[in-house]
């Protein structure tokens, strides 16, 4: 696709989002689609790290769970929400950077273990700390409505899409995949891989806390302690790798495969709808190493390609067309 | 306190040897395979429920199932190589382990629910007549099963290393483990190295899970739990680093009991963490793994 | 190759959902075949049950059944709990059809019940989903799950979207001091729990009587609620605690506390474990050769596999709110249905959840109609004879009734308090 066309795509998705928020008032597409975007956000943040840096983070949930616990923690003791969120995305910067140095010290497989430790460790701790549920107080129940964490999760999905694909273009963003590609190569034509693995991990915190933020403003009652599980992070991990690693819609694609597909089927044959999902996914990673984006960018080239009377190259799948989207 | 200290110390080492052992499966495929198996906590499960069946329904000692249970665990693990892993060892090396941690990661999903379907969610637990039964030694009582649980990791850390040092098959797994264009060259047939690693990598997990069985309790969900420990244990022992393993599950296991005196039951995980990335940061490579370049 | 890999999964695919589906829904929906692709009259409900009752003509067609939202968590560590739950409302579903259903002024008709019981999990967050996905499909009233966690999750939903919620199996009372309208549980709550069982003590003779009070209380809202109010208790009547410990749940090594409590000679041991850790924390015990004499084991003891613990389990303490030696109306054919399936007499959870489809049918029967204001109102108005004995509400939706503690004395459940209805006398010392 033609970048303009991309635009007018995203641009009639976004317009029919904000149409669908204003005029529907159904529950539960409202609640399918506040968990599609914040999935979606909270993906396309760890694809920042994972996709264009390279660095597989398994403490990802770290950062989502901070965004939650500041946010909530200062909106239901009475401030701001606007306030609220803007300190939890500033507190969880300042504790993205202090960790992430050590941690970035780690590659690879040390990186996703060292990181998951600390996921497990802050998870257990907030456990500790926060034992209580956390629920809405009485009188916000009564006035609950899905219109207001709507537009803010869908707003946070958009600041984090333009934060991507400004990132995605940058010089910043060019040298994390050159450190992705290569570190060492990128390390002796200048690219510090430090600095730009520090920056994605930073700003990937940053996007996650905004998500958390969302969270924390959607949900009625739930453990403090939920949003840093580590089934956040899966989930995330889950989504880019099905939707596409390293691009910017594939995030969103995943995101809404994977919810859609929970969703709609009843939790009554929940087993059933695991194991099917767990087949799927396997499937996915098997056949599209690249994603859905990638499996249904083979498919439209192949077509507009046959119809030009060329035949299918059947080795697209190896080339990076995916990663350009 | 004394008494305290050394109670919990040796508890802990106990505990250790099971975090060895379960490590132990996982360092194999992931030594020799470069697959990185997450959905091995899951086939730890099969393994407990395959004892705990074993014995509630035809009254089987859980230590005489023990072979059995690694056969059958080995079949099984043979069964995913053959239909999931081989294809991811197609890939690079990097490849390999990024998709084999997706993969395994659906097969914990389908693992877990097949086992609710089947076993449903109940906790199970083995009760032996000697289940309570310990052994005094001065102020410490070492309780027999945690003890034959420990002596069941040394055994098979000591039968592993015997056989990849003493072997023809455990020469061709190290020469795969090293580099496997290489042994491939030198007429190993690698295909059939990683499918006979990642079985007894399966077995190994079964006879941690027939252990546990008894020594804990098994459900279905009981799997990815083990598997941070033993994520935890192969990087602290070092990657490649097979002797290692049980040394470094020890010393987990020691780590966590002496927190939970120390600081307290409910921080015994947290603090045991949080050495772990002290140490990390200091031994990158591990206690016993070569220093990376 | 690819080819091949595809075929291979698919094939193991078919295989499974073939596995799944030959066993259908898990009888997790009483009336009717399988849940979910029911398809009761959606819109109809919707426009009738707005309209408020009160009319002396019928109006409007009357629904098919009337359809009431359950979850309970059927795996996980509470599975064992929520098992016992989901027979105590299939049964009660039961018990109400076979008597000609609920009777709806409304309708001027006797309607079916029909559950839709889904599985959480033992996940709160699930709890939370799954209550969302249900509040979209024109229940009449929601039955909760077992143990404080999902309750307290599922609660709130309950009430924002303001339908009534029933549950037993919590004792958290932090839960009716939010100020909630919608939300009623009739079981002992943590203060009738932490009293409770110092009267128990309080009937050992006195040359035999323990004294010294230790509790494992895990890091949990409600595990810092009880732990406290036991302190409490403990002192009122005065016994001493010498211990008082947390753990995270979950844990998996209960050595430290262990030998501290065998350290202070603990002689009371009370906690509130989760079945994993209780099991895990007595089989300890059980290795290191130390039991208190008295044990109060809430939660994790319910579950009937806590006999898979031989003599490490023994004689424990259970709180679970009800037993059937209680001889409350409807107990015997309840306990008769359950002999002759489970092959054992009612577990304790049983007959609380039982009572619930018993209050609920009651107060839809009194409303006159499936409004859910109106059915909250009547449920707050309750006045029945329940198998789990006379209910009525207060303000916060606890119920005064009394807390029975039962004991596992050779492999069954014996109750033991009070006295009147004990059906054996306490085991004392149980080491």
């Amino acid at each position: 696709m033609s970048s303009g066309a991309r635009w007018a795509v995203a641009l009639v998705l976004l317009g029919g989002s904000i149409v669908l928020g204003v005029v529907s008032d159904d529950q539960q597409i409202l609640t399918i689609a506040i968990q599609v975007f914040m999935l979606s956000a909270l993906a396309s943040s760890w694809n920042i790290l994972g996709g264009f840096a390279g660095q597989i983070s398994l403490g990802h949930a770290v950062f989502f769970g901070l965004g939650a616990l500041v946010t909530r923690e200062m909106w239901l003791g009475g401030s701001a929400l606007a306030l609220a969120i803007l300190t939890a995305v500033v507190a969880t910067t300042v504790v993205a950077a202090v960790i992430g140095v050590p941690l970035l010290r780690f590659r690879d497989i040390y990186f996703a273990i060292g990181t998951l430790a600390v996921g497990v460790a802050v998870f257990l701790t907030v456990g500790n700390i926060r034992p209580g549920i956390s629920s809405l107080p009485v009188d916000a129940l009564r006035e609950y409505t899905f219109t207001g964490p709507y537009f803010l999760t869908l707003g946070v999905l958009v600041v984090t899409v333009i934060v991507s694909v400004l990132l995605k273009n940058s010089k910043l963003g060019l040298g994390m995949m050159a450190v992705r590609d290569d570190e060492e190569a990128a390390g002796a034509s200048g690219v510090g891989p430090l600095r730009h693995k520090l920056s994605a991990f930073v700003i990937s915190a940053a996007l996650a806390a905004l998500a958390g933020a969302t969270f924390a403003y959607f949900s009625v009652s739930y453990y403090p302690n939920f949003p840093f599980s580590v089934v956040w992070t899966f989930e995330a991990i889950t989504v880019v790798f099905i939707g596409g690693l390293g691009t910017i819609v594939g995030p969103i694609v995943g995101s809404a495969f994977f919810v859609i597909l929970r969703d709609t089927l009843p939790s009554n044959i929940q087993e059933f709808q695991v194991v099917l999902f767990g087949v799927l996914f396997i499937l996915v990673v098997l056949l599209l190493p690249g994603g859905l984006v990638e499996g249904g960018q083979r498919l439209l080239g192949s077509l507009t390609r046959s119809q030009a009377g060329r035949a299918p190259d059947a080795k697209t799948g190896e080339t990076k067309e995916g990663k350009e989207l | 306190m004394t008494q305290l200290i050394l109670q919990s110390a040796v508890s802990g080492l106990l505990v250790g040897g099971m975090y060895g052992l379960v490590a132990l499966g996982l360092a194999l495929a992931f030594g020799v395979l470069k697959v990185l198996n997450v959905a091995h906590g899951e086939l730890l499960m099969l393994g407990g429920y395959a004892s705990f069946f074993a014995f509630s329904l035809w009254g089987v000692d859980p230590f005489l199932s023990l072979p059995i249970v690694f056969v059958v665990l080995f079949l099984f693990g043979v069964l995913l190589y053959q239909v999931l892993f081989k294809y991811v060892t197609r890939f690079d090396i990097e490849n390999r382990i990024k998709n084999s941690l997706l993969i395994s990661f659906g097969l914990v999903l389908v693992l877990q629910a097949l086992a609710v379907r089947f076993f449903t969610a109940d906790e199970r637990t083995i009760s032996t007549s000697y289940s309570s039964e310990a052994i005094t030694v001065g102020v410490v009582r070492i309780p027999v099963i945690r003890l034959a649980g420990f002596v069941v990791a040394v055994i098979a850390t000591v039968a592993l290393e015997w056989m990849l040092n003493h072997t023809r098959f455990g020469r061709a797994v190290r020469a795969t483990a090293e580099d496997w264009t290489r042994a491939a060259l030198t007429g190993v047939d690698v295909k059939w190295v990683y499918m006979i690693a990642f079985g007894i990598s399966a077995g190994l997990a079964g006879i941690a899970g027939a252990m546990i069985s008894f020594g804990y309790a098994v459900s279905p969900s009981i799997g990815l739990g083990w598997t941070l420990k033993a994520l935890i244990v192969v990087v602290l022992a070092g990657l490649g680093s097979m002797r290692g393993i049980l040394i470094a599950g020890m010393f987990l296991g020691l780590t966590e009991a002496l927190a939970a005196v120390w600081v307290g039951g409910a921080y015994r995980e947290v603090v045991a963490l949080v050495v772990f990335l002290i140490v990390m940061s200091f031994r990158p490579q591990g206690f016993f793994g070569r220093a990376r370049v | 190759m690819r080819k091949r890999t595809l075929l291979v999964l698919l094939a193991v695919l078919a295989m499974i959902l073939a596995a799944c589906s030959s066993e259908g829904g898990d009888g997790t929906t009483t009336t009717a075949d399988t849940g979910g692709e029911e398809t009761t009259t959606t819109a109809d409900g919707e426009d009738t049950s707005t309209t408020t009752g009160g009319e002396e003509e019928p109006s409007g067609e009357a629904p098919a059944s009337i359809k009431i939202g359950a979850v309970v968590p059927l795996t996980g560590p509470f599975a064992g709990g929520g098992a016992q739950v989901e027979r105590g409302y299939r049964y009660g579903v039961d018990a109400i059809n076979e008597a000609g259903g609920v009777f709806v002024e409304e309708y001027g008709v006797a309607i079916p019940l029909e559950l839709d019981l889904r599985d959480d999990a033992s996940d709160p967050n699930q709890t939370t989903a799954i209550m969302e996905e249900l509040g979209g499909e024109d229940i009449v009233a929601y039955l909760g799950g077992f143990g404080s966690p999902v309750h307290a999750a599922g609660t709130a939903i309950a009430e924002r979207n303001q339908i009534a919620y029933l549950g037993v199996a919590t004792a958290l009372q932090a839960l009716h001091e939010q100020g909630y309208e919608y939300y009623f549980s009739p079981f002992p709550k943590s203060p009738d729990i932490a009293v409770s069982v110092f009267e128990l003590l309080d009937t050992i003779p006195e040359d035999i009587r323990p004294s010294r009070v230790g509790i494992f209380a895990e890091t949990t809202d409600w595990g810092a609620e009880l732990g406290a109010l036991w302190e409490e208790a403990a002192q009122q009547f005065g016994y001493e605690v010498v211990l008082h410990e947390t753990y995270a749940p979950g844990s998996t090594d209960f050595t430290d506390i262990i030998l501290q409590a065998q350290a202070q000679d603990v002689e009371v041991l009370l906690s509130l474990p989760t079945p994993p850790d209780g099991f895990a924390m007595y089989q300890q015990m059980g290795e290191l050769g130390w039991k208190a004499p008295f044990n109060l084991v809430v939660r994790a003891a319910d579950v009937p596999t806590w006999n898979d613990l031989g003599a490490a389990g023994e004689g424990v303490l259970l709180s679970a709110g009800w037993h059937p030696a209680l001889g409350f109306e409807g107990i015997e054919e309840m306990n008769q249905r359950h002999i002759d399936e489970e092959g054992r007499p009612a577990d304790p959870v049983v007959g609380g959840s039982y009572s619930l489809v018993q209050i609920l049918a009651d107060a839809i029967e009194r409303a006159g109609t499936l409004e859910h204001r109106a059915v909250r109102d009547a449920i707050a108005e309750t006045d029945l004879m329940t198998v789990a004995g006379q209910i009525t509400f207060r303000e916060d939706g606890t119920s005064p009734i009394t807390n029975p503690l039962m004991q596992r004395i050779g492999g069954g459940v014996e109750l033991v308090w009070p006295a009147e209805s004990a059906t054996q006398e306490l085991v004392y010392p149980a080491n």
